[in-house]
Formats: structure tokens, C-alpha cells, sequence
């Protein structure tokens, strides 16, 4: 399903005729019988920062590479600046790639790879000289001119390919996961420097990527694609706090689902009987159809909305503020601490739920501030409760593994030694 | 082992002894002895050859118009040779290394060996068939009218030609392939993505890259190309048509082992000339365009 917000549509008249902007019109690109893009539309605004973020072969490189002009649609048609492109090789679109490995040209040095594209428009040489300069400089590179691109890290190649493509001054920029070979640190670098350069050159920017901290912290909307088509298009706001989906709750952060069946429905909640407890939630999610009594649906609460607090004799913890679940117990899930992870800013709890005799084990992620973490330790017994407001409802929909993973939970036969021995602690990463 | 915290070890080079060992043995010693013979004389009719007296005669000798002719003609057929194998060969490596199905890419490697499994002299014998007067290409030729008379080709330099191209073409393809093979597909996507159209992104990025394989390729048909006697025997006829047949014949048949030698070095400095040359010439020849790539910042910001 492809929703297309206010911007989209407020935007969809200018983007018409002002440059930078595109177009993709129902495209289609099939290969052998399986379809790699399916019936896509969307509109992207001159000059503003899109990313299209799904896991891998859920067809947002294809869709990138169709911009570009290296695929071919099967089927619709995509306009650049108001120009329909169908059947244009790249080399007349006005268009620059940034590629994933970077495919700077070995033979040449740095100077010259920057300086390839305006030689190609046959630019006189003394423009060629200060564009080139010029371009060195805004990525900070300017000392290695003359080095061949062998002789650079990484992320120095990283910033050549993107003065290489922006010494060009296309009226679109793709960027084909362009961070994914850096570390951790160098990529959040570059991350701010490609947001403040697009903001100042004011250039169109696609940017493709299966990391969704990169997307969120860029982006001006960002396109959750699904196999092939995409699943929600909004802001990064939006898009974490108003999936449309369960699939873009799952993909974007860390989510707890919870299945069930829908119980009651009153005014400003839904209620669902999950094998774990009832749950109360106040929203459901857009891309959610109405949910009748007797339904299956999900919920989907985030581990930053959970509060934890030791369970201790029988009363739960309700006058330790640490409780927000509701007066008739609803959303207040009782379970066993599994495990405890230090993320820095964060600590993450795993914790396992119910099941005593082994079936509906499910484990729960809860993140809690580091300052107000509470101190638990593995094996102890705990409550963990939230409030409506963070639970969102969503039909019951197979997850694939690339969107959602399951936390894991103890195996029967780990648990059953008496929860005095503390179980090995969990290591838990953050496989967003 | 005395101290087994630093384990004795044999030095690195003693991996390329046996290499080294080998063409010093097979290959330096040879042509040594072969460039000594060549400033020797022959004896007598008995005789192979003498060194007692030392000379640049043979090498005169070696220079007669006959030999200059051949001299000329075998050039021609190494040059016209690696041309044709180059025009020939490029374009199905290309082919091969960049636009087949990837799946197929081993198969068709496969198939462009498949003339080795087959005896060079064979094969050879085998266009002797073809190209004779009588044989199915003269006949079919004559049939739809394109050849009057029987086809007149067996014996001329035309045929040794045909055979060279023939034989030599795998060595050109197979490093051609490699060549391509290795520019990579992101390389020419980014060419074209920079605003060059095809021939460009031919020109100025797939040629270059692929350029130690362009040089192996042509080295690798060209060197034995003209030192080939082989071909040049079975279908250029005993005339005599390349140096080859010449040094061998002053070897096996004339027993001038003194001028056979001279003759041989003669051709290891055509060939040694010939590649300078090449090189000179295709320096030259590209230096406008490289110069209008060139371009240095230098420091300065």
C-alpha cells in the first residue's frame, strides 16, 4: 500500500515542472517472473532529502538504479525535472550516483576522477581547474589532488565519489547505501556533513539504505519499502511514532509485539486478550483497517515505553510509581529478568514472559534511561507495565525476518534449574 | 629446532629457485649459446660449427636479400597476425568478459580452449584440407559462384595468414577476457553516469584498465607469431616464406648451425625492436589525449 502524506501531495503540482524534482509513476521492473518493483509511485520534492530504507531485495536499489537510467521499468514511467526520462541512457540524465563502492576510476587521480564528468560536457580546462578545486575543497580533500584513489581510506574515497558527483551540479543526487562500508563512528560523521551539505546546495537527494538510524537522522521523508512497493511514506517523526504497519513497526526501532484477540472496544482504547494479559491501546495504526471484536490483531509497544520494576510477594508494584499499567491489570505483563545489557545511554533488559509450563514463552525488550534504570538483577522476578499511549494495534500480519526479529527467550531446558543461579546473561544486540 | 620461540626458516626467494634454476639451465644457457655460434663460421662440410675465429660475418651473411625479403614478409605476417587476432579477438572477449550471461561466462572459456585439444600440426594439416584447390571451401566457393577456377590460396602468405590467425587467436582472447573481465561493471556504470556515451566510457575507462591484458594479449601472439615455422611450412609452402622456416632449415638441413644462430639472434632483436617500437608508437599516439585528461592541482589551496 503506498500512502502518500500532505507533503506528497501538496508537493505533487510543483513537482511538475521545478527542477530536481521526481516522478515515479507506477514503475514496474520485473526480473524472470519476480517482480524487484512493483507498481511504485512517488513523488520527491526539488531539493528535498528522501531516503528509501528496507532490507535487502526489497527493491529499492532497483528503483534507485531505474532513476539513474541503468534498469529499465517494465511498465510506468518516471520524469526528472518534469521530463519523462523513459528510455534515456544515464549519460543524458541530469543525474549524479554516488555508488556503494564508491567505483572511483583507479587510473586516474583524484583531480582527474573529480574532474571526468565536466570533461565529458567538454568544460573549458580553466573552469575544469577551479570547479575541480572547488569541489576538493567542500569535501575537504583538496591536499590529495593529486594521490590516485588506491592510495585512500575509505571513507576519503567516500567523499571523492561525492565530489565527483557533485562537481557535476545534477539536479538529483542518488546515493546508493553510500555509508555502508564505514565504521560506525566515521559514518555518523558523514551522516551530519551530507545532511548540511544538501541543505546548503539545496540538490535533490535519494538516498538508498537498509540502516534505518541513517534514514531517520537525514532524511526529509522516508520510504519504508516492502517487496517491491512502498509501505509507508512519511517523516521520520511519523514513521516511528505512527507506523503504518506492523511491517514498518518492526523495521524502524525496536518493537515489542504482542498477538491476541481483540476483546472490547471503548471509547479512546481497544482492548486485546494476549496470552500474557489484557492489553489496552489507544491507537491503531493507519494502515489498519477497523478491528472488530474476536479479531486477531498485534500490538507493538517500544522497549523505551516499558517501565520495569522488581514483582515482589503477590501486590504488584503499584505504589512504587515505576507502574503504569492500568487498575485492572491491563498492560502489566509479569515475568522473569533473562538478561541485562549496558547500551550506554540506555540499559536493556530482557525479559522473559509467562509460559511456566513452557508455551507462549515470549521474551520483552525494555530500555529503560540509564540514571532512572532501576537495579535488577538476571533471575529476578519483575513486572513491566506501559501506558495506552505507547501501545499501537496492528492486524495480524507475518512478519519477515528482515523486518522484525524475534528476542530471544530461554530454552525449556535452560530455565527449569531453580532461578537462584542466575541464567548466562543474554547477549543483546541491537539487530536493528 | 634449537629455539623453537624463532624457528629457523629457508629465505623467501628459494621459492622462485626452481624457476630461476630452470630457465637458467633451458633458456639463459641456449640463447647464449646460440648468440656465441653466431660469431662463429662453419667448418667444413662435416661440420655444425666453429668458434676458433671470431666474426660479424654470418651476421652479414644473415642480411643477404633473400633473407632480408623473408625478413620483411615474416614481419608482415606477425604484424598483419596480431592485428587480425586483436580486431578478431577483442571484440568477442568483450563480449564474453562483459555482456554474456554470467552462468555461460566458463562454457564459453571452455569452448575457445577447445582447438589445444587438438595437435597444433593437426590442426594445421587440417586448413591444408580446406584451402587446397580441390577442397570443400574452393568447391562450395565455385558452386555459389563467388571464385572462378579452382581457389588458388594453399601455399601463398594469405594462407599462412589464415593459419597464424587461426592458431594464435585463443592466446589472444583468453587474456582480453581477463582484461575486460576485471574493469568490473560499476567502473562503466559511473563513466555513464558521469555523462560518457558508450565509445567514451570504451575509450577512456574499459580500454585503459584493461590495458596489462591488451599488452599481454598482443605479446603473447606476437612473440611466438614470429618465430612460428610450423604454419608457415604447411601452408606457405617450402619456399621459405618466414625466418622460422629459414633457421631451421640452416639447423637441420644446411648444418650452419654458425649462421642459423645469427639468423636467430637477428630475429630476437626484430621482435625486441619491433615491441619498442610499438610502444614508442602508441605513447605517441595517445599523448594528446592523455595530456587533455591530465590534470594537476598541486597544493595550493
Amino acid at each position: 500500500m503506498t500512502v502518500l502524506d500532505d507533503h506528497a501531495n501538496a508537493s505533487a503540482s510543483r513537482a511538475q515542472s521545478s527542477t530536481g524534482a521526481i516522478e515515479l509513476r507506477g514503475i514496474s521492473k520485473f526480473y524472470g517472473d519476480t517482480a524487484a518493483v512493483n507498481d511504485l509511485s512517488l513523488d520527491i520534492a526539488a531539493g528535498e532529502f528522501i531516503s528509501l530504507l528496507g532490507p535487502s531485495g526489497c527493491g529499492k536499489t532497483t528503483t534507485l538504479r531505474m532513476i539513474a537510467g541503468f534498469e529499465h521499468p517494465d511498465a510506468g514511467d518516471i520524469f526528472i525535472s518534469g521530463q519523462s526520462v523513459l528510455g534515456q541512457p544515464p549519460y543524458r540524465r541530469n543525474v549524479n550516483t554516488v555508488f556503494q563502492a564508491y567505483a572511483l576510476f583507479p587510473h586516474m587521480s583524484i583531480a582527474e576522477n573529480v574532474a571526468y564528468g565536466l570533461q565529458q560536457k567538454r568544460t573549458p580546462k580553466a573552469e575544469i581547474r577551479e570547479r575541480v578545486a572547488e569541489a576538493l575543497d567542500m569535501v575537504q580533500m583538496r591536499r590529495f589532488a593529486d594521490r590516485k584513489p588506491t592510495q585512500l581510506s575509505g571513507g576519503q574515497q567516500q567523499r571523492i565519489a561525492l565530489a565527483r558527483a557533485l562537481v557535476n551540479r545534477p539536479a538529483v543526487l542518488l546515493l546508493d547505501e553510500p555509508l555502508g562500508a564505514l565504521d560506525r563512528q566515521l559514518r555518523e560523521e558523514m551522516q551530519l556533513e551530507l545532511k548540511l551539505l544538501q541543505s546548503r546546495l539545496g540538490i535533490t537527494f535519494v538516498f538508498v539504505t537498509h540502516d534505518q538510524g541513517e534514514a531517520l537522522s537525514m532524511s526529509d521523508r522516508i520510504a519504508i519499502m516492502r517487496d517491491g512497493h512502498i509501505e509507508q511514506l512519511a517523516d521520520a517523526d511519523t514513521i516511528y511514532a505512527a507506523p503504518a504497519t506492523a511491517y514498518v513497526a518492526g523495521f524502524v526501532g525496536q518493537q515489542n509485539f504482542l498477538t491476541g484477540t481483540i476483546v472490547g472496544d471503548e471509547p479512546g482504547a481497544t482492548l486485546l486478550r494476549s496470552a500474557h494479559g489484557l492489553i489496552r491501546a489507544a491507537k491503531i495504526a493507519s494502515g489498519t483497517p477497523r478491528l472488530r471484536v474476536g479479531a486477531a490483531a498485534q500490538a507493538a509497544v517500544r522497549p523505551e515505553f516499558v517501565q520495569i520494576s522488581a514483582r515482589t510477594g503477590g501486590a504488584h508494584a503499584a505504589s512504587t510509581g515505576a507502574d503504569v499499567g492500568g487498575a485492572d491489570g491491563s498492560n502489566r505483563v509479569a515475568g522473569t529478568l533473562i538478561g541485562v545489557s549496558h547500551l550506554g545511554e540506555t540499559m536493556q533488559y530482557l525479559v522473559q514472559l509467562g509460559g511456566g509450563n513452557g508455551t507462549d514463552t515470549q521474551s520483552l525488550l525494555v530500555r529503560r534511561p540509564t540514571p532512572e534504570a532501576p537495579r535488577l538483577a538476571i533471575g529476578d522476578d519483575v513486572w513491566c507495565s506501559w501506558s495506552p499511549d505507547s501501545v499501537i494495534l496492528f492486524a495480524a500480519d507475518e512478519l519477515p525476518d528482515s523486518a522484525h526479529v524475534e528476542p530471544p527467550t530461554l530454552s525449556p531446558v535452560l530455565a527449569t534449574p531453580a532461578p537462584a543461579t542466575p541464567a548466562p546473561a543474554t547477549p543483546l544486540e541491537d539487530h536493528s | 629446532m634449537a629455539s623453537p620461540s624463532a624457528p629457523r626458516r629457508l629465505p623467501a626467494p628459494l621459492l622462485a629457485f626452481p624457476a630461476w634454476a630452470w630457465l637458467l639451465f633451458f633458456f639463459v644457457a641456449p640463447v647464449g649459446m646460440v648468440l656465441w655460434f653466431s660469431f662463429g663460421y662453419k667448418p667444413g662440410i662435416f661440420g655444425t660449427h666453429a668458434n676458433d675465429v671470431l666474426s660479424f660475418d654470418r651476421y652479414i651473411e644473415a642480411l643477404s636479400p633473400t633473407f632480408f625479403a623473408t625478413f620483411v614478409n615474416t614481419l608482415w605476417v606477425g604484424l598483419a597476425g596480431t592485428a587480425l587476432c586483436l580486431v578478431i579477438g577483442g571484440p568477442v572477449a568483450y563480449w564474453m568478459a562483459v555482456k554474456a550471461p554470467m552462468n555461460r561466462r566458463g562454457l564459453l572459456l571452455a569452448l575457445v580452449m577447445v582447438p589445444f585439444w587438438t595437435n597444433f600440426l593437426v590442426r594445421t594439416i587440417g586448413w591444408q584440407v580446406i584451402l587446397a584447390p580441390e577442397g570443400w571451401l574452393s568447391t562450395l566457393l565455385q558452386a555459389v559462384g563467388l571464385q572462378e577456377g579452382p581457389l588458388e590460396l594453399l601455399y601463398t602468405r594469405t594462407a599462412v595468414l589464415i593459419g597464424v590467425v587461426y592458431n594464435y587467436l585463443p592466446l589472444m582472447i583468453l587474456p582480453l577476457f581477463v582484461a575486460f573481465d576485471r574493469v568490473g561493471g560499476s567502473l562503466r556504470e559511473a563513466s555513464k553516469d558521469l555523462g560518457a556515451n558508450r565509445i567514451r566510457t570504451f575509450t577512456q575507462v574499459t580500454v585503459p584498465l584493461a590495458q596489462p591484458g591488451i599488452v599481454a594479449g598482443v605479446l603473447l601472439v606476437f612473440i611466438p607469431l614470429m618465430g612460428d615455422y610450423i604454419t608457415a611450412t604447411v601452408l606457405g609452402g617450402a619456399k621459405g616464406n618466414m625466418i622460422g622456416q629459414l633457421v631451421a632449415s640452416q639447423f637441420q638441413t644446411a648444418q650452419n648451425w654458425a649462421l642459423g644462430s645469427a639468423m636467430a639472434v637477428l630475429l630476437i632483436l626484430v621482435i625486441a625492436l619491433t615491441v619498442a617500437a610499438g610502444a614508442l608508437l602508441l605513447w605517441l599516439l595517445t599523448w594528446p589525449a592523455r595530456s587533455r585528461r591530465r590534470l594537476v592541482l598541486g597544493d595550493a589551496s
